[in-house]
């Protein structure tokens, strides 16, 4: 299955491989930056977001 | 393709980050807002940190005074936990949302950054791990993110409001995040390698930061009741839960899609 449809959307394993840790490295740093940067700013602006998530928070 | 990969990935985020919102604004913020009051009337993330209230200032100063023996008793004493001094101690230095949002808006906007930053994630562990996440199987994917972020964290750390008493928050933050990387690799080991010992690391990976315990406030009174405690964990697991249910069918169908298009 996995096979099958990573060749239908015409990836290859080493494409794969280099789409998925660039997701993984843009998504840690979105989730980092919204739910666990230690900036009054950012920490203000995501205050409800943080709390609802259940990160870490103040 | 690969930024196809992305941009998919980043529309099913901001899809469950919508979605979030409103399920947020409808379950989680009253109690935020309830508790809140509690927290020592200073409602603080919708006024600049120039209109502190005075007794909110007095509570920063002696929380400041911390690292002293005497400012250690000090705050060990006073009624305001270590979570709202804290708190007010971020906020001195230049708190108050960024351009200027509402607070719906802030909330909204870090919902969105943080569904899309789920979603990329979501993805990009199915690419590495060779998975990929379909309309069928979307759901079984959102739901072990939800456990893997939301539910074996909250074990150690159940979701706090604001006002809650909680340990040094550097600790908590690197307990939480290691936790979630722990707990992603063991439920992977667990439920996608047929290898009975991968099975059982598995759940050592799971059980291991839990049996060395999440950091623990020293003081735990609040003034916080706690049954707005028990309410705000089970309104927050049950709505990420729902966002994680949503992420991975929104995701799993724009990939079919994106299948089916070629």
């Amino acid at each position: 299955m996995a096979t099958s449809t990573a060749s239908s959307i015409s990836l290859s394993l080493n494409d794969r491989l280099v789409a998925g840790i660039f997701a993984l490295l843009i998504g840690a740093f979105l989730v980092f930056g919204a739910g666990l940067a230690n900036s009054a700013v950012l920490h203000d602006t995501a205050h409800d977001t943080r709390h609802s998530y259940g990160f870490p928070c103040h | 393709m690969i930024v196809k990969t992305l941009l998919a990935a980043i529309v099913a985020g901001l899809i469950a980050g919508v979605f979030m919102t409103a399920a947020q604004e409808m379950r989680v913020v009253p109690l935020i807002l309830h508790a809140e009051e509690y927290e020592g009337e200073a409602p603080m993330a919708d006024q600049p940190a120039t209109q502190e209230p005075a007794a909110a200032d007095h509570d920063q100063h002696s929380s400041l005074n911390g690292t002293s023996p005497l400012g250690a008793l000090v705050s060990a004493l006073s009624p305001v936990t270590p979570a709202y001094a804290h708190e007010h101690e971020g906020e001195h230095e230049e708190g108050g949302i960024m351009f200027g949002l509402s607070r719906f808006s802030g909330t909204l906007l870090a919902n969105l950054v943080t569904g899309a930053g789920f979603s990329l994630l979501l993805a990009g562990v199915s690419l590495v791990i060779g998975y990929p996440i379909t309309l069928a199987n979307g759901a079984l994917w959102g739901a072990f993110g939800w456990l893997a972020v939301h539910l074996l964290p909250a074990i150690g750390l159940p979701p706090e409001l604001p006002g809650f008493p909680a340990a040094e928050l550097g600790d908590r933050q690197v307990w939480w995040s290691a936790t979630v990387l722990l707990s992603a690799v063991g439920l992977y080991l667990l439920a996608l390698r047929p290898e009975l010992v991968a099975k059982i690391v598995g759940l050592a990976l799971i059980a291991a930061p839990q049996i060395y315990g999440a950091p623990q406030p020293l003081d735990i009174s609040s003034n916080v009741p706690a049954v707005l405690g028990a309410e705000f964990a089970v309104a927050a697991l049950a709505t990420t839960l729902a966002f994680w249910l949503v992420l991975g069918v929104v995701s799993g169908f724009i990939n079919d899609r994106f299948a089916k298009a070629r």
